[in-house]
């Protein structure tokens, strides 16, 4: 056994086991060849690596590379299926296709961006986000393809808006989602109630869930991004779209009274009523979905994604309602992440990679998309007459709005967010401390935007 | 002693029963884990999270399989865990003979460098190393993560090796010398055969964690065909949507290499890890 | 001759060392350069002294997140060396099924740290989980709680599931050590008429002294290291409680793009790490065994 094992640790050393002879050859001339070895180690790798490189690049198509986001099983099987769809009405070009987990994925953006030889084209955030990178000459003009594709016509202003800076386009959006608070229906109807369009309705239809039993709202905050959904809300009802997202482009201050009166007339209330669950700092928002399942609560503020979650054989007993109405002389303001694609600036296939961004911004690729997963398109050429009544539902949510945000963790700077979504479960956890909370934000968001 | 002669004490017994009690509790996770493995996510959805599935599926398996992509991944983790693992174990030791056996200047400065590039929290490297990796040109290579795994490991092995190889008595050592053996003879044919126990107890320690990283292999590696099956593992988890079964599915599958490799090491590591404390 | 003697070392380090440099020590320095700038990881980095950590030492986050390491380390240097040197001793003997408890008590730490948090995540869920079920059942409701969610427990809760993965480890080192020890030595001292106890204390446990030095220096090294734990679990919420340094680094460099300030962060930590390495290297120079 003991020499079995030798036998393996001895493989690994052969080489210099083989060089170490015995005798009174002097010390150095060994030193060199052992150096020599190392060397030979080195080339021999190099020689698996480049074997593999050949394998898996057929010279006679042309190469694409695509690095994609989209790891949630859904979208990744329609990103897979597109990019089949596209290999097939392209014989002559091959794409790379590579998922990378989400979060990962935002970690390596800036290796890959900066890298010699960066993906061609890769998923990323509308707005603020692809802006930084758009600021720093990352990524490139795509104008021309705007043009030939007849996107300019094709998309709406909103999203044209959200893709162009200086007059010239770099982005191309291609899915979003509506948020939504997405409620029981059965258990609606079971207590007599209606979709509340007005805060008083809201909270008349918490007051009788509470009464029953039921608890009206569920959430996960273990990760608080669901929070700043909350806030986000909150805020734009109460204070308007325009103070909103002038607060996330650091413009206002966080111990402004109106962002306390956010907190401590509305948000408060909610939390010490007890309409939300216990304890939901315990839980994901896919872990805070079960109690929606379950029946034991009946409301959930949260992204169209969540249908995906939803047990598929149940899916049909949910609905959702427009985010209800506190101040109605505010404009209405709807979270509606938007999400798409861009080229490297530093892209090695610049003609293929449009070839390829066309598709993705094709009424067939956006169709495809729209039918597969019911997300809403942004291809205005979009046959948008076979939706099903969910899809129509929230494209009239959309069309209603007067502004359209981000989300709060793409329309604020990612460092800002994270304070702030901090800040948001701290609040959860201790609503009387809401005042200490919001001054040592301001302290963090003056430190920030001084650095920016 | 025999099994009747140990169960003849009552005190044994009981201590016995104890020891039973605590090791169940201790692999209760893992349990849960092998459970999980075998649930659809709709049933924990429905019937909380611990609980036994109303129906068993291997489905999970075949998913982490497929969709995980992990029949691909898998022998590129063996092309970038093998060759780091050799190349740590053998530069390793050599520089860990040299600081262990040689008094010369600047040795406690060397092993203090050693000591002090595994203290720093690693993931600060990430950038500065991939861009070193892109200017030599070796982005998105298996060479330029080999490389990577290598040097990093490099520190962690040399302290422990040293260590080791301090313990071994001088005068075997000697008496080579008086032989007329050359230094990179003793090394080779007396210090390696006697430092195997540690040997084989860090080819363990570092196949788990070399085989484990993904961290590296997502920034100094671009392309899918390239990736480990740890980076493959991690493309389940979306955005918002994770199949929890599929990844623990698929994480114990990926299990099964270092539990072979424990297995057939184990009795050296027993031994091994002594890491130069007896002798 | 005579020379060449002297450079024999440097022979055997000279590959080694040049990729330790190169890879690991140049990057290292360059970290520290870092710390006095401000870099977003693309343009490049612009030089501003020391502001970030003056920004540090303002961070309420970064005192709580050095105050967690220091629990992780009191919690580390005690209880797994403790529990595992007992496991060992306990298992070290003809035991019925040793080798099964052995692999048992290790087996954690094959399983991935993303399954491992997930699995605790559930051990510790407020409603559905096995630990409140158990307190519920036993009598002890008002102990049940949001073990991850409450401020005043996540850290520990994390610790726990640290240390459960630490203790097979530990065991193995002891075990190993074990098998070093002189029977006849454990037998001369029962002739002696010394008890249980005054063995493994006088006779055992001196033995034992360079194992438990190592895991000692083991357990730090990993306490300050603490990240996956954390990452998976809570990434260091609710609110930060349960933030270790290495993780809170790892946000503001790769979530923030906060280059410099995470290499400041880093900075400290090594500083931090240096200490004991002094404490460990003033050891080594007390031994004067010959080269």
């Amino acid at each position: 056994m003991k020499k079995t094992l030798f036998a393996v640790v001895a493989m690994a050393m052969i080489l210099s086991l083989a060089l170490a002879a015995c005798g009174p050859t002097p010390t150095p001339q060994i030193i060199e060849k052992t150096v020599e070895v190392t060397k030979e180690v080195v080339v021999t790798k190099e020689v698996v690596v480049t074997k593999e490189v050949e394998v898996e690049k057929p010279v006679d198509r042309r190469v694409v590379i695509y690095n994609s986001y989209a790891s949630d099983p859904a979208p990744r099987a329609a990103d897979e299926a597109l990019v089949k769809m596209f290999e097939e009405a392209h014989p002559d070009i091959e794409v790379q296709h590579s998922t990378v987990a989400h979060e990962d994925f935002k970690q390596a953006i800036r290796a890959y961006l900066t890298a010699s030889t960066p993906p061609d084209v890769m998923t990323w955030f509308a707005g603020n986000r692809a802006r930084f990178f758009i600021d720093k000459g990352l990524i490139m003009d795509i104008s021309d393809v705007w043009e030939q594709e007849g996107w300019n016509e094709d998309y709406p202003a909103g999203f044209r808006a959200l893709s162009t800076v200086n007059d010239k386009q770099y982005f191309l959006p291609t899915s979003w989602y509506w948020w939504a608070v997405y409620y029981r229906k059965d258990i609606f109807e079971q207590y007599n109630l209606q979709e509340p369009q007005t805060w008083e309705e809201f909270l008349q239809v918490c007051e009788t869930l509470k009464a029953n039993g039921i608890t009206p709202l569920t959430i996960g905050t273990k990760y608080p991004w669901t929070a700043a959904a909350w806030f986000d809300y909150l805020n734009m009802r109460v204070n308007g779209p325009e103070f909103h997202i002038n607060l996330m482009l650091g413009k206002e201050a966080y111990n402004d009274p109106r962002v306390l009166k956010v907190f401590t007339d509305y948000w408060a209330p909610l939390i010490e009523n007890g309409y939300f669950i216990d304890d939901p700092a315990a839980y994901t928002w896919s872990e805070a979905l079960q109690f929606m399942v379950d029946g034991s609560s009946a409301m959930y503020l949260m992204g169209d994604f969540l249908r995906d979650s939803y047990p598929a054989d149940q899916v049909g007993k949910i609905d959702f309602f427009r985010f209800p109405v506190i101040d109605p002389a505010m404009p209405i303001g709807e979270d509606a992440p938007t999400d798409g694609f861009f080229i490297a600036a530093q892209s090695q296939h610049p003609e293929d990679a449009k070839t390829f961004l066309a598709f993705l911004g094709s009424v067939e690729a956006q169709q495809y998309n729209a039918d597969v997963l019911g997300r809403l398109p942004t291809n205005l050429k979009v046959d948008t007459s076979k939706f099903t009544p969910v899809q129509q539902k929230g494209l009239e949510l959309i069309k209603g709005a007067d502004y359209v945000a981000q989300f709060y963790d793409r329309d604020t700077t990612p460092e800002m967010a994270e304070r702030g979504m901090s800040a948001f479960s701290e609040f959860w956890a201790n609503p009387a401390k809401i005042q200490a909370i919001l001054e040592q934000l301001e302290l963090e968001r003056q430190e920030i935007f001084a650095e920016e | 002693m025999s099994t009747a002669k140990f169960f003849s004490s009552p005190w044994r017994t009981l201590g016995f029963f104890l020891l039973i009690l605590i090791t169940l509790i201790w692999l209760l996770p893992f349990l849960t884990a092998l459970l999980t493995s075998v649930r659809t996510n709709d049933d924990i959805l429905t019937q909380g999270f611990i609980a036994i599935p109303k129906e068993w599926t291997l489905q999970n398996f075949v998913t982490a399989w497929n969709r995980g992509g992990l029949h691909k991944y898998l022998p590129n983790s063996f092309i970038i865990t093998i060759p780091a693992l050799f190349a740590t174990l053998l530069l390793s030791s050599l520089s860990a003979y040299a600081l262990a056996r040689f008094k010369f200047p600047g040795n406690r400065l060397l092993f203090f460098l050693y000591v002090g590039g595994t203290m720093l929290p690693f993931q600060v490297l990430l950038l500065p190393v991939f861009r070193l990796t892109d200017a030599l040109g070796l982005y998105d290579t298996h060479l330029g993560l080999i490389l990577f795994h290598t040097a990093f490991q490099l520190g962690f092995c040399t302290f422990l090796l040293r260590n080791y190889m301090r313990t071994v008595p001088g005068e075997i050592l000697e008496a080579a010398r008086i032989d007329g053996c050359g230094e990179f003879r003793i090394w080779a044919q007396i210090m390696m055969p006697l430092t195997l126990p540690a040997l084989a107890a860090l080819a363990t320690l570092e196949f788990t964690w070399i085989f484990n990283d993904y961290l590296w292999a997502i920034v100094l590696l671009r392309t899918d065909a390239l990736k480990p099956v740890t980076a493959g593992l991690a493309t389940l988890q979306g955005q918002y949507v994770t199949d929890w079964t599929v990844i623990v599915a698929g994480a114990l599958i990926a299990t099964v290499p270092t539990v072979l490799l424990f297995i057939f090491l184990q009795r050296y590591f027993i031994e091994g890890l002594t890491l130069g404390a007896t002798k | 001759m005579l020379r060449s003697k002297k450079l024999v070392p440097y022979y055997f380090l000279i590959v080694p060392l040049l990729l330790y440099l190169g890879w690991v020590i140049g990057p290292m320095l360059y970290t520290f350069y870092l710390s006095l700038t401000k870099w977003d990881g693309i343009s490049a980095p612009v030089f501003r002294g020391l502001a970030n950590y003056e920004r540090l030492f303002r961070d309420p986050i970064f005192f709580t997140s050095l105050k967690n390491n220091l629990r992780w380390i009191i919690s580390f240097i005690t209880i797994p060396v403790v529990a595992g040197l007992g496991l060992a001793l306990a298992l070290n003997r003809a035991i019925p099924g040793a080798k099964f408890f052995k692999a048992s008590f290790y087996s954690p730490l094959v399983l991935s740290l993303v399954v491992c948090g997930l699995i605790w995540s559930w051990m510790y869920h407020p409603a559905g989980g096995l630990i409140n079920s158990v307190l519920r059942a036993v009598g002890l409701e008002n102990l049940a709680r949001g073990w991850l969610s409450d401020e005043k427990t996540v850290m520990w809760a994390i610790i726990a599931v640290a240390v459960w993965r630490q203790v097979g480890y530990v065991m193995v080192l002891y075990l190993a050590g074990l098998q070093g020890v002189d029977p006849q030595l454990i037998d001369a001292a029962k002739v002696d008429g010394a008890n249980s106890w005054n063995t493994f204390r006088h006779v055992i446990l001196p033995l034992l002294t360079p194992v438990t030095t190592i895991v000692v220096v083991i357990s730090i090294i990993d306490s300050l290291r603490a990240f996956d734990l954390v990452s998976v679990m809570t990434r260091g919420g609710p609110y930060n409680s349960s933030s270790v340094l290495a993780n809170f680094m790892y946000i503001e460099a790769f979530n923030n793009y906060k280059m410099g300030y995470a290499a400041a962060i880093s900075v400290i930590l090594f500083f931090i790490s240096a200490v004991f390495i002094f404490i460990y290297l003033w050891r080594v120079m007390q031994d004067e065994l010959e080269y």
